[in-house]
């Protein structure tokens, strides 16, 4: 009885907690591990970046958590604000708050980026309710200008035919508009140059609220010169070997990899 | 709603009377073949007998001038002086090869052997029918066929054969190709030439045919059958270069491959010469990972007409084949191609590609293009593509601005056109030969 | 986009054509099919002597002709054409206002929404209830400029001079074997005349509705543009669901002369054991432009393949067609273009989806003759894949003669990935909507062809056919 009693304490302490929760993930594809026990804390109103070289899991754990159909979840959990997000629907988990900026963001020939944007908002509105249109587009219109993006860009098909640049910018022009509770940003940095840089970083900026957290994976520490984050972490096969401050990135920057690779070997 | 455009006739038209041959067209006694063969023979001219041909109705034969398929007038090869088309085999042939042979009306007069492997059986057919005949027989003629040439095969297969069989034991390579002549001569004189490859586990062999009338304006035939298989892993490359008389040839091919695992066959077929040729090639990726290429280059001019029917069957998943042919033609002559991919259920993440690109070169010149597509799996990538058109004349004039005449313009245009096939092609000393032939029959146009 | 909102509206939509009311027939030439039939039919609509010979003649064609089956579906044998009733109807001229049509027949249409699309954007308008149009309106000016829309009876013999002459001449009884049917037992169908220069700006709609059970409709259309002269006419089509397969078989000929531009707009919904075998083909003539926009969304088989004759110089021919193929359905459509004058262009644009067991099929033809100059053929068919069950076919054939013509062709087949799925799940789409959204974004530069009303329609069809699939 008293593991009962403890049980639904366990429960209801995890209903309060805000913040997405990732507890011993761990993840395979097609048989092979990838995920090995990781966890990691991101409380609401944070941003968190996630280091890692090449190979070490970073782009697993964010298809993970979205809920990609080819990784299995073998152990572990996830939660945001207490919500068993492995539970749910990868289009649940979305409307539930979860975002995910993708490293290389899928083309949907003949979908105007408009009506993409009007279906995923119309999907989180209830039944019989409908998009008011002069609003949305009024939303949407200031948006772009602050993202810098061309007015006929509405028109055209999503991400089809994008430069790098763009389908990143709309990736970020996504995420304003959808208004999620926790984003995952997956290599966002790969393929802009500097000004693009600069928009895409303004345009995560200008969301940072003690209502939302952040996920920031990339491989280079210079994003985090424009992303500045609160806790960082680095990944090394399938884990997070390192937990720090800002400082940390700096260091990894000069230090490279191999430093906390050699360090976890020593240890 | 209908859609041939010449309404299907009232009734199947009645093939004539007339049987191409009196007799099963057999020209040795026979008595040393293994007894399985004979029975074959036996069957096959049987059924040849009672096929009516093919007929209007049939789908495989549209846009075809079946006046031209129903043969008459055959007779079984005789025997004539050789040396000459000997002579001419060996010194219009490319530079390194791993064995020749030289059959002419339908009998081997000179075959030597360069530079072949150890292991490798290379033999007239009708030579490894009588020392392997078990190793033949499970390979022998086996593909049913499908594309409308079913009394071909028939007659193909109740007569006597010349070519040869090919048999690479596991993990050799034949680096050189193997080259194979046939001559024809003689008013209807016919000859029945065969080629089998079975490439064992990780082999590779090349193999080229080469096709030629002993003199112009003789009213020829030639009734072949080639089928290529590969093993897990192996690499085939079949060549067929066709260049007998313009004039009075009548040139028929079945062609079939067979690719296992990882296997890769490419084939080629140039065709330069004979009055009437109807290829028919069916490709099996019937292995995981299996790749079938499937070439041709057809340089058709006076009243030359290529009917040329297609067929890549993919049989299992992750399996790839493109098939890329084109066609130059001139004068009065017409082409007729039609090809279909079929993809089988269950063959998924399958990759293929087939593609027709036609040249008019004249104001008289047809071209007829379908290619078909049967898609019954998932994950596939699939596409056709088939275009009908002249040199533009942009691509003349910058030629031009470059100090080339109109003519050679034109000529170069063509020939690159053309070439693209070949180039595909493995063996530097291979393509240089078969370039310089489809050349040679561009400058005899001018 | 299928929200809440528009799936409930796509629940009724379902629906739309599935109903019927209790047979109440004046006139059944009762069931088969024989010379008595045709004289029956003849002797109803007091036809002039030489329409009874064509009917006769046309007979005797059909049934010597076989069933194309050496090419086609081996479904069409499953036609048993003595079962079926060849004319039925409640007697009496239609009538050009609603108030007068019966009471069924005018709920059924309503029902489907024709009178108040006709009140929004409509110039004239012709109902078909089984044999024969209960009502046929067109709008007063158009009138006044000469243009006639009448039914076939009508436009036959009040308009003999006008209608004559074309009648069975660009598609002739013996073209195929259900052109031979059509032709023997004919009844309704639109026949229109635009005069010289009269540009109709709003179109004209007729609307074909099945009632009756074993009813084979078929209709005969004949629209001649004269020179300089423009129309757009649309037809839709709808049947109830049946225990037995029901049969339309419809003959259309356009004459677009000197000039001239017709489109001709089709969204096909017939209930899913409808046979629906139909011969469409135009004739343009010098500098002429004729237009096919074709949809097939319903039918158990549909066999269909508007073509255009361009016999003047210039002329130009196009067909634009999305067919979609569900369960138990074969799409079997594509476009035949007949380069006769110099300097004609034709255009196919073809775009196919097949889901669950659907089947879907293209043939084409493009045929440039020799002595022919400066023609040009564009084709393009692209087929998408939905489940692992679902099957394409493509069946082009292309013949060139001659050095100065240009003809390109090209064939997709692909399917929706799944990596596409992913991408707009997470951005909080269901499946079957990201499946919708995809399928609609594959045709979406066709749907565009269509008129504004009907590509609302056509992409609310089409969003209902996607939930359906995925469950």
């Amino acid at each position: 009885m008293w593991q009962g009693i403890l049980r639904y304490f366990q429960i209801e302490f995890t209903k309060m907690s805000n913040s997405l929760k990732i507890e011993n993930l761990h993840a395979s594809v097609e048989g092979t591990e990838i995920l090995k026990g990781l966890s990691l804390e991101i409380p609401k109103g944070e941003v968190h970046a996630i280091m890692g070289p090449n190979g070490s899991g970073k782009s697993t754990l964010s298809k993970v958590i979205a809920g990609h159909e080819d990784y299995e979840v073998t152990e572990g959990t996830v939660h945001m604000d207490g919500e068993d997000l492995l539970a749910l629907e990868i289009d649940e988990r979305s409307r539930a708050g979860f975002f995910l900026a993708f490293q290389y963001p899928h083309e949907i020939p003949g979908v105007s980026n408009a009506n993409f944007l009007r279906a995923a908002l119309q999907a989180r509105l209830p039944k019989g309710e409908e998009i008011d249109a002069v609003a949305f587009y009024k939303e949407m219109y200031a948006k772009m200008d602050e993202l810098g993006m061309d007015r006929k860009f509405t028109g055209r098909s999503v991400n089809d035919g994008f430069s790098g640049g763009e389908k990143k910018r709309n990736e970020i022009l996504q995420m304003m508009m959808l208004e999620p509770k926790y984003a995952i940003l997956d290599e966002t940095d790969s393929g802009l140059d500097i000004d693009a840089l600069k928009i895409v970083a303004q345009g995560v900026n200008s969301m940072r609220s003690p209502e939302r957290g952040f996920l920031v994976i990339t491989h280079y520490q210079r994003l985090l010169d424009y992303i500045v984050p609160d806790v960082v972490h680095v990944m090394h096969d399938g884990k997070i070997v390192k937990t720090g401050g800002k400082d940390l990135a700096l260091e990894l920057e000069e230090k490279g990899y191999d430093w906390v690779t050699e360090e976890l070997a020593v240890a | 709603m209908s859609l041939t455009l010449t309404p299907p006739d009232k009734m199947a038209e009645k093939q004539s009377t007339d049987q191409w041959f009196a007799s099963a067209p057999l020209t040795d006694s026979g008595d040393a073949l293994p007894e399985w063969y004979q029975q074959l023979q036996a069957s096959s001219w049987k059924q040849f007998c009672e096929n009516s041909g093919p007929t209007r109705l049939d789908q495989n034969w549209r846009f075809a001038d079946l006046k031209k398929a129903r043969l008459s007038g055959l007779v079984t090869a005789p025997v004539v002086d050789a040396e000459s088309s000997i002579n001419r085999a060996l010194n219009n042939r490319p530079e390194a090869y791993a064995a020749h042979f030289v059959f002419v009306n339908n009998r081997l007069v000179h075959s030597e052997s360069g530079s072949l492997p150890e292991g490798v059986i290379c033999l007239p057919i009708n030579e490894a029918l009588v020392k392997h005949p078990d190793l033949v027989q499970s390979y022998f003629l086996k593909e049913e066929g499908c594309l409308g040439g079913s009394k071909f095969r028939q007659i193909h297969a109740a007569a006597t054969l010349s070519g040869v069989f090919i048999h690479v034991p596991r993990g050799v390579v034949c680096e050189d190709p193997i080259l194979v002549n046939h001559f024809v001569g003689g008013d209807g004189s016919t000859i029945f030439p065969h080629t089998l490859v079975v490439a064992e586990d990780n082999t590779s062999v090349s193999l080229m045919d080469t096709f030629q009338s002993i003199q112009e304006n003789e009213g020829t035939f030639a009734i072949g059958n080639v089928d290529l298989y590969a093993d897990n892993g192996a690499k085939i490359q079949y060549v067929a270069f066709q260049d007998s008389s313009d004039l009075g040839a009548k040139h028929v091919q079945m062609n079939s491959s067979k690719a296992g695992r990882d296997s890769a066959i490419k084939s080629a077929f140039v065709n330069l010469g004979a009055a009437w040729v109807r290829n028919e090639s069916i490709n099996h990726m019937s292995g995981t990972g299996a790749d079938c290429q499937i070439y041709s280059a057809n340089l058709a001019s006076g009243i030359q007409e290529y009917d040329q029917r297609t067929l890549q069957v993919h049989e299992a998943q992750h399996t790839t084949s493109d098939l890329l042919f084109k066609n130059a033609i001139y004068d009065e002559a017409r082409t007729i191609f039609s090809g279909l991919i079929q993809v089988l259920p269950g063959s998924h993440h399958t990759d293929s590609y087939q593609t027709c690109r036609n040249l008019l070169g004249s104001k008289t010149a047809e071209a007829n293009a379908m290619p078909g597509l049967e898609i019954d799996a998932d994950q596939v990538k699939c596409s056709h593509g088939s275009t009908s058109g002249q040199i533009s004349d942009e691509e003349i004039f910058y030629l031009q601005a470059r100090g080339i005449t109109a003519e050679d313009a034109r000529r170069i245009i063509s020939l690159g056109f053309l070439n693209e096939t070949v180039s595909r092609l493995d063996g530097d000393k291979l393509k240089e030969f078969l370039f310089s032939r489809i050349e040679r029959k561009f400058a005899s146009l001018a | 986009m299928a929200d809440s909102a528009t799936l409930e509206a796509v629940n009724i939509d379902q629906d739309e054509g599935d109903f019927s009311y209790p047979e109440n027939y004046e006139h059944d030439a009762g069931i088969g099919l024989n010379e008595g039939t045709l004289d029956y039919i003849s002797d109803i609509k007091k036809e002039a002597d030489w329409i009874r010979e064509f009917r006769k003649k046309a007979l005797k064609v059909f049934n010597d002709k076989p069933m194309p089956t050496h090419w086609a579906s081996k479904d069409l044998e499953n036609i048993v054409f003595q079962n079926i009733r060849y004319y039925l109807s409640k007697g009496g001229a239609p009538t050009r206002s609603w108030d007068e049509v019966p009471d069924d027949v005018k709920e059924t249409f309503e029902r489907l929404g024709i009178p108040e699309k006709e009140r929004k954007y409509l110039a004239g308008v012709e109902a078909q209830f089984d044999s024969e149009a209960a009502y046929s309106n067109v709008k007063e000016e158009l009138s006044k400029e000469g243009v006639i829309f009448v039914n076939s009876t009508e436009g036959l013999r009040e308009h003999p001079e006008i209608f004559r002459k074309w009648f069975g001449k660009v598609i002739p009884t013996g073209d195929n074997k259900f052109s031979a049917l059509n032709s023997a037992v004919f009844s309704g169908g639109s026949f229109i005349y635009v005069p010289p220069g009269v540009k109709v700006k709003h179109p004209l709609q007729a609307y074909f509705r099945i009632n009756a059970e074993n009813f084979g409709q078929f209709e005969r259309t004949l629209i001649i543009v004269d020179e300089g002269a423009e129309v757009t006419y649309m037809e839709g089509c709808t049947a109830p669901k049946f225990e037995t397969a029901t049969l339309h078989s419809a003959v259309v000929e356009l004459v677009a002369m000197k000039d001239a531009k017709i489109q001709y707009i089709t969204v096909q919904n017939w209930s899913n054991n409808v046979f629906n075998l139909v011969t469409k083909r135009g004739l343009a003539h010098e500098n002429a432009e004729i237009r096919w926009i074709d949809c097939n969304i319903g039918s158990r088989l549909t066999m269909k393949y508007p073509g255009v004759i361009m016999k003047g110089r210039k002329a130009r021919g196009e067909v634009i067609s999305i067919a979609l193929a569900n369960d138990g359905q074969h799409q079997d459509t594509g476009a035949k273009m007949i380069h006769a004058a110099d300097e004609t262009t034709s255009n196919v644009v073809a775009k196919s989806i097949s889901v669950g067991t659907g089947v879907s099929t293209y043939r084409g033809q493009v045929h440039i003759p020799k002595h022919l100059k400066g023609c040009k053929n564009n084709t393009e068919c692209d087929a998408l894949l939905i489940n692992s069950t679902s099957k394409t076919d493509t069946y082009p054939a292309i013949t060139v003669k001659g050095n100065e013509h240009s003809t390109q062709h090209e064939a997709s087949v692909s399917q929706v990935s799944e990596d596409q799925i992913f991408y707009m799940k997470q951005r909080g789409l269901s499946e079957g909507e990201a499946m919708s959204l995809s399928v609609n974004g594959f045709v979406n530069d066709l749907v565009r062809e269509f008129p504004m009303e009907y590509s609302v329609e056509l992409k609310r069809l089409i969003d209902m056919e996607m939930e359906d699939s995925v469950g």
